[in-house]
């Protein structure tokens, strides 16, 4: 993959991560081209943090685990390096305060586009409050959410979103990677 | 000892305490609480009773607290698991030469482009790849769970499908791919030749294959090309053919992605080169895979000879007559050890591990039907005198002849008769040409097209002779073992293509294999075979994916004549073949007459020891003239 021109490629990297009960939490990146092949995938083994992380990072232990320690090592880690890293958790965009790769989430993944009204949405992160501090492009069928803080994110990949198919469905290698997670952890537990 | 709440008047309520109540003393009584322990003599007792020392040290203002427990976070090293998916081949970049690129791009559009969702809205269902059973390690296994869904992966993005494949062509695909070794085994019709051809496809695109040898019989070689062509334009493929020197170049040539041989190449080739020059493979096909059904075959042996990695099989009839017939194919597969003779219930077992078989009526609910009329003609008059007078002939003959009466006296016999209901020798006359004329007046001046299916390429060539002079609007084409290879394409191209070219007249053994004219709404059997196995065959070739209008299949059979005696037979076996094997699965060589059943169509007795004999021309998937 090394020989690929990156002028008229994109490489997407397909960041999840979450818990398997009793074993701990676990994430795996995928990347492949644009039209979906993959190319390189990175995984961690379980990730079980003990009751003094517990009691010290409180709310904010899952969100440092995925982020900091799941998803960093798995970028730090894989060779093919991605150009755009998608996740399924807007949780997962803080990964980008810690590499310097654009980090994308995939809104209709797990939250409403912006502009929708949702009352399940928490107060602080009132829609208002998100259009003003993030920004979005939309791709296919998809609006991709980068973080607030590297809202040129946005345009660097807004200029290679058209290598991009219309019709691409960017939430299903999410499903292959849980899978894969599935199969590699040894279990059939679901997310 | 009494508390101050028992010096409290009992009845507060009623009257309010008095300045000299509260100022009055109130009554104490002592009880001593002093314990009485007595101690034994222990020697120790005096330390009991002294006063401890005690001690003034002066300490320094402690200004940092030393009493803090300390927590720093720190980053563990998780372990991680990955690997590197392996890259397609080298080729496919290279087409980005100009005359390339401008032929890709030329063919970009697909004609039908998959829509994401179904129509009705609903997300279709996605074929996902899955781990062979023999795929242990956990990067093979992910291999194959990380690939895309065939349906996002064909959906004319990466890879352009000329159609949309169905989803039992999905699966049949995603099953290929996952097998190092498989036999499909489809009922003709159902598109083997595209999934195989797709599943190659995304082998080398995956990098899981870089080297694929297509062994298939010769008259199906244009027929394999052509279809490379529709399904995998940017595949190049090479034919193994010209003279040996240039074939033993094809056979090593590096670089090679699929090469195209036939069994009789393949076997005289292999024969003769020694085994260290011999070419390796990532992937064998077997396309007819039954021509290695025997074992001791030259084909068979040199099959299993060639070096590779997976090994595929297709064929529409993958059980037949003896279970060492799909033992053989085992073989190939590699799945049984070499002579190996699985019983019965392991070959069941593992046709249900290597054996993919689907049939028509399990999967092609939506294939528009096929209306069978059988036409019972009249002999023309100088037709039915001509026929009358050869068969009491044959028959005296046939008496005379006694115990030296063989099967081949009595088939001569059939074929004269049989050729005298197509037209009569003398005069020209046939009943079955004046109904054919009527009918494809009426198909000509409606457009559409039909093929017809001769046992004789001399009855082929007459009728098209005729057809010219009686209905010359009508374009009528051949096809058959006489016609050079070169110019059977062209003939194929000119009736898919040009809409005067109505009818096209073919040989059962050279038509009935593996063409694909599924724009024929028409079929006629102007003859007979022997088998209707071979019939389906003919008649699938219209009758398959594809098709979008039902199937009119004529069979011209001639009253009070051998044609009719023969129909009842192969009737009579057909019914009893669907009874024991059930699904469907007429593709049986048994239902092929045996000399028993021949003699008996003009009640004679087939002599010692030939009862069972299947008898008939060769197979026509095997017919020389063709090769």
């Amino acid at each position: 993959m090394s020989g690929e021109a990156t002028k008229d490629k994109l490489r997407l990297g397909f960041l999840t991560a979450f818990e398997v009960p009793q074993r701990g939490f676990v994430g795996g990146l995928l990347v492949t081209n644009h039209f979906g092949r993959p190319l390189e995938f990175q995984c961690t083994t379980p990730v079980q943090p003990n009751r003094t992380q517990q009691i010290l990072y409180g709310p904010t232990l899952v969100p440092f685990i995925q982020t900091e320690l799941i998803g960093k090592t798995l970028v730090d880690k894989v060779g093919v390096k991605p150009d755009l890293i998608l996740t399924d958790s807007r949780q997962l965009l803080d990964l980008r305060e810690h590499i310097a790769i654009p980090v994308a989430c995939l809104d209709d993944a797990d939250s409403p586009v912006a502009g929708s009204s949702d009352d399940s949405q928490p107060a602080e992160e009132s829609l208002a409050e998100d259009a003003a501090a993030t920004s979005t492009i939309g791709i296919g069928r998809h609006t991709l959410r980068f973080h607030s803080a590297h809202r040129s994110d946005a345009q660097v990949i807004a200029a290679k979103s058209h290598l991009i198919p219309d019709g691409a469905d960017l939430l299903e290698p999410f499903e292959r990677v849980r899978e894969a997670l599935n199969e590699a952890i040894g279990t059939g537990a679901k997310r | 000892m009494s508390s101050a709440n028992d010096q409290l008047p009992s009845d507060s309520s009623s009257d309010e305490p008095t300045r000299a109540d509260l100022s009055r003393t109130p009554e104490c009584v002592s009880t001593s609480l002093e314990l009485h322990a007595e101690v034994f003599a222990s020697g120790l007792n005096g330390a009991l009773s002294r006063l401890p020392v005690v001690e003034s040290q002066q300490l320094p203002l402690a200004l940092k607290m030393t009493l803090c427990p300390g927590w720093k976070p720190h980053r563990l090293r998780i372990p991680t698991f990955g690997f590197t998916f392996p890259d397609g081949l080298e080729f496919i970049p290279k087409t980005e030469d100009a005359d390339d690129a401008e032929e890709l791009k030329r063919i970009l559009p697909p004609k039908r482009p998959k829509p994401a969702d179904g129509k009705d809205g609903k997300k279709k269902k996605a074929t996902r790849l899955k781990p062979p059973e023999d795929a242990l390690s956990l990067e093979d296994r992910l291999f194959y769970v990380l690939q895309p869904p065939l349906e996002s992966w064909l959906a004319g993005q990466e890879l352009i499908m000329p159609f949309e494949p169905f989803p039992f062509q999905y699966e049949g695909i995603a099953w290929l791919f996952a097998q190092k070794a498989g036999l499909l085994a489809d009922e003709m019709g159902l598109g083997k030749t595209m999934q195989a051809i797709t599943a190659m496809r995304l082998l080398l695109r995956s990098g899981q294959a870089r080297r694929i040898l297509l062994i298939c019989p010769k008259p199906l070689i244009p027929n394999w090309q052509r279809e490379f062509k529709l399904w995998a334009e940017e595949l190049p493929i090479t034919t193994v053919e010209g003279d040996a020197a240039r074939r033993r170049m094809l056979w090593t040539m590096p670089g090679v992605p699929i090469l195209l041989a036939n069994y009789e190449l393949m076997a005289r080739d292999f024969d003769g080169m020694p085994e260290e020059e011999q070419p390796r493979f990532d992937l064998v096909v077997l396309d007819e895979a039954q021509r290695i059904k025997n074992r001791e075959s030259r084909t068979a042996q040199v099959s299993r000879s060639i070096s590779r990695r997976r090994s595929w099989a297709l064929t529409g009839t993958p059980i037949e007559n003896r279970p060492e017939e799909l033992a053989s194919l085992f073989e190939f597969l590699e799945v049984v050890p070499p002579r190996g003779t699985p019983d019965l219930r392991q070959l069941s077992r593992l046709a249900d591990d290597y054996i993919l078989r689907r049939t028509k009526d399990l999967v092609m609910s939506d294939l528009p039907p096929r209306l069978d009329r059988d036409e019972y003609l009249e002999l023309t008059p100088a037709q039915k005198y001509s026929y009358v007078t050869a068969e009491k002939e044959g028959i005296v003959r046939l008496n005379d002849m006694g115990d030296t009466i063989s099967i081949q006296h009595v088939f001569e016999l059939v074929l004269r008769l049989k050729q005298i209901t197509n037209v009569d020798p003398l005069t020209g006359e046939s009943a079955k040409l004046d109904r054919l004329a009527a009918e494809m007046e009426e198909i000509t001046e409606s457009g559409k097209k039909a093929i017809l299916f001769s046992q004789w390429t001399r009855t082929l060539d007459w009728l098209r002779d005729e057809l010219k002079k009686r209905l010359p609007q009508c374009g009528t084409l051949i096809y058959h073992g006489g016609v050079p290879s070169k110019k059977r394409e062209p003939i194929l191209k000119k009736f898919k293509e040009d809409p005067n070219s109505n009818l096209l007249l073919m040989s059962y053994g050279t038509g009935a294999v593996g063409l694909n004219l599924q724009f024929s709404s028409y079929v006629f059997l102007f003859d007979r075979w022997w088998n209707p196995a071979v019939e389906d065959q003919a008649i699938n070739r219209a009758h398959r994916i594809g098709q979008e209008n039902p199937v009119i299949v004529t069979k011209y059979i001639s009253k009070d004549t051998i044609e009719e005696r023969i129909d009842l037979v192969l009737q009579q076996k057909r019914e009893l073949f669907a009874a024991i094997l059930g699904d469907g699965d007429n593709t049986n060589e048994s239902l092929s007459l045996t000399a028993s059943e021949i003699f008996g169509l003009f009640d004679l007795k087939a002599r010692a020891g030939k009862g069972t004999k299947s008898i008939g021309p060769d197979d026509p998937t095997e017919e020389k003239q063709a090769a």
